[in-house]
């Protein structure tokens, strides 16, 4: 499943940057992430805990962010497995400025599998793009003037 | 509040009494606590209707209910269309035209069949479809199905009383009819399925 | 596949159920005709601790027509409303939108508050009770409030209510009287979810369109109504052409997300093909009432 969008954030490149490699940034915006505990360089281990209103579930599994290219462009992959099923997203985050604020150009590849993925196909896309769309609001709030 | 209780209910005209915890399904509890195999078990998600029984006259998904939701209830599985020996006209017209062949969702089928011709005495080829289009198939193909049900309301349409009884309260007992106002079977702890059923037959259940 | 376990609670008032609501809050969840939930917990996508059945509140279970409204209590099945001799006459909308709910078997347990409290983004109900302006009553530990469909319905399986909150009631307006009605929807199988659908109302009176409702489903996370392609149908005269404006104006509102049942594309497609449908069909049976 192919997502991809355009945010805009009111900060400029530079802090944005510094905000998308900070882990506590990261457990703080990401939906359902419960734990972001770093493994080496550039790696995580990661727990996420997702749902929408009833249908819940819980992924183990690591973040790695790789491809830096400061401080404009990394690539960020999220693996994770739990009784629901598992899925692999590989993600790619491009800054561009725009004035005072930074557009932030983001691509998703997300390979959903197991139970979740077989009865949940007609929402997963819309809900995968809902949780994006919360963690760049979140990134927002943030960045934003009362920050 | 998670541990079993108690539930009562009678299925096709016998009364049957078992020890549930409230997950298990309506389906799982006429299965193993009464001993009545007939409705299956397919993808206990409600989609196949393999598990379709009538609940107080109504069809329903029966994985799809908690066995304590039943509690009192006046319940129909396929084991209670045929009269002894004698076929239902919906189990005949479904011989008949060759309407089953591994016979896995046929119990469904027949319920469904069983209200929705209640309901609808003289259906169109449509409204057969889409009457049993909560029922799934691997085997057949749907369109010996579609014909026994359009031979079955013929058939119950020129029978004598035409509308459809479920099976009288039990008076004298038939030792071979299963369940017959007995208590349901009680799952021992630890035992297994098999087993429980293996004893029921040896015991001539 | 067999649910987790959990604590079963089944009250017999509605004082009690929201009680445990109140008491339980997020843990809890609510099983009225269980067509939704227990798939879900079947398979342990949804793992409440506490179920609270409340089938055993016969106070619930009623429809009533009243002053033109249409008022399901949150027992009442989809099966007997759609039977209905009131609804037939009142809200043939309803009528019509509810025999294409999954199946046979499953609007005998359904309710027709259940849909609604579940918000499906391919749910018939919720397009209706939006197109018609109707609304649910909600009553948690703060007393009853009542919730218009545009408020209650905030995204995929998401509305705006409290977990602490038991739905007690739908209402359904009446049509407005001499209303056209129609109810599109498409589906690989009969019974499937669908695809897109779509309910219209339509009113017309001295020869232009006095009123008129679009509302879609499966086109976004929620029941939508074309608010766009309403507006440039009251006020203007009915005809071919302005139906299939209509539909055009549609196409371009809505934001269908693609899945492996259907491309955006395709959904955003159809959408307009079942909106002029249902559009000419309303035409056809709406009375002018000059």
């Amino acid at each position: 499943m192919r997502l991809e969008g355009t945010n805009t954030l009111p900060a400029p490149v530079e802090t944005v940057w510094r905000t998308i490699n900070d882990p506590d940034a990261l457990r703080g915006c990401t939906p359902g992430l419960t734990d972001l505990s770093p493994t080496g360089p550039g790696t995580y281990a990661a727990m996420l805990t997702i749902g929408i209103a009833a249908v819940k579930g819980t992924y183990k599994g690591t973040l790695t962010i790789t491809d830096k290219r400061e401080p404009t462009h990394y690539k960020i992959i999220l693996e994770g497995s739990g009784g629901s099923g598992f899925m692999r997203g590989e993600g790619t985050i491009d800054l561009e400025a725009d004035g005072d604020a930074t557009r932030v150009k983001w691509t998703g590849d997300m390979q959903i599998g197991g139970l979740i993925a077989g009865v949940g196909q007609r929402m997963l896309g819309g809900v995968g793009k809902m949780l994006i769309g919360q963690f760049f609001k979140c990134l927002e709030q943030r960045l934003g003037p009362g920050a | 509040m998670r541990a079993p209780r108690e539930i009562a209910l009678r299925i096709n005209g016998a009364s049957y009494v078992g020890r549930a915890e409230p997950r298990k399904t309506l389906a799982d509890f006429i299965r193993e606590d009464c001993g009545l195999t007939g409705t299956h078990l397919g993808c206990e998600h409600g989609v196949c209707g393999a598990c379709t029984i009538l609940m107080n006259g109504d069809a329903v998904r029966s994985c799809l209910m908690f066995a304590v939701q039943a509690e009192g209830a006046e319940l129909m599985t396929v084991e209670g269309l045929a009269d002894g020996d004698r076929l239902h006209p919906i189990q005949q017209a479904f011989w008949e035209h060759h309407a089953l062949q591994c016979g896995f969702c046929t119990p469904g089928f027949l319920m469904t069949t069983l209200e929705f011709l209640r309901d609808t005495p003289r259906p169109t080829d449509r409204e057969i479809r889409e009457g049993l289009s909560g029922n799934l198939c691997r085997c057949t193909g749907y369109q010996n199905i579609v014909r026994a049900v359009a031979a079955a309301a013929d058939a119950l349409a020129s029978t004598p009383h035409g509308a459809v009884r479920p099976a009288p309260p039990d008076a004298a007992a038939d030792p071979a009819a299963a369940g017959t106002g007995r208590p349901a079977r009680k799952r021992r702890a630890g035992a297994s399925q098999s087993r429980v059923r293996r004893k029921a037959r040896r015991r001539g259940g | 596949m067999k649910p987790a376990a959990f604590d079963y609670e089944a009250p017999e008032t509605v004082e009690e159920a929201v009680a445990l609501l109140g008491a339980h809050g997020d843990r809890a969840k609510v099983l009225a005709g269980g067509q939704s939930l227990v798939p879900l917990m079947n398979m342990r996508l949804a793992r409440p601790e506490v179920v609270v059945d409340i089938n055993r509140i016969r106070s619930l279970d009623y429809l009533t027509a009243d002053a033109g409204v249409l008022a399901f209590g949150a027992l009442c099945r989809q099966r007997a409303a759609e039977r209905s001799a009131a609804v037939a006459r009142l809200c043939p909308l309803l009528g019509d939108a509810l025999a294409l709910v999954g199946h046979a078997q499953i609007r005998n347990r359904g309710t027709v508050v259940g849909s609604l409290a579940h918000a499906d983004p391919a749910a018939e109900l919720c397009a209706v009770l939006a197109a018609l302006g109707g609304t649910v009553t909600a009553v948690g530990p703060g007393g009853a409030r009542s919730i218009p469909a545009e408020d209650l319905f905030v995204s995929y399986l998401t509305t705006s209510l409290d977990p602490r909150e038991l739905v007690t009631e739908a209402r359904f307006p009446a049509l407005p009287r001499g209303a056209g009605w129609a109810w599109k929807e498409i589906s690989r199988r009969h019974g499937d979810f669908a695809l897109a659908g779509v309910g219209v109302v339509l009113a017309v009176r001295g020869g232009t369109v006095a009123h008129a409702r679009i509302a879609l489903i499966g086109v976004g996370p929620t029941a939508v109504r074309a608010s766009r392609a309403e507006r440039s149908l009251v006020g203007a005269a009915p005809s071919d052409g302005l139906w299939e404006d209509a539909a055009d104006a549609v196409r371009s509102e809505v934001e269908p997300d693609a899945d492996i049942h259907a491309s955006a594309e395709y959904r955003r497609h159809v959408a307009g093909v079942l909106t002029r449908r249902a559009l000419v069909e309303a035409a056809t049976r709406a009375r002018d009432a000059a």
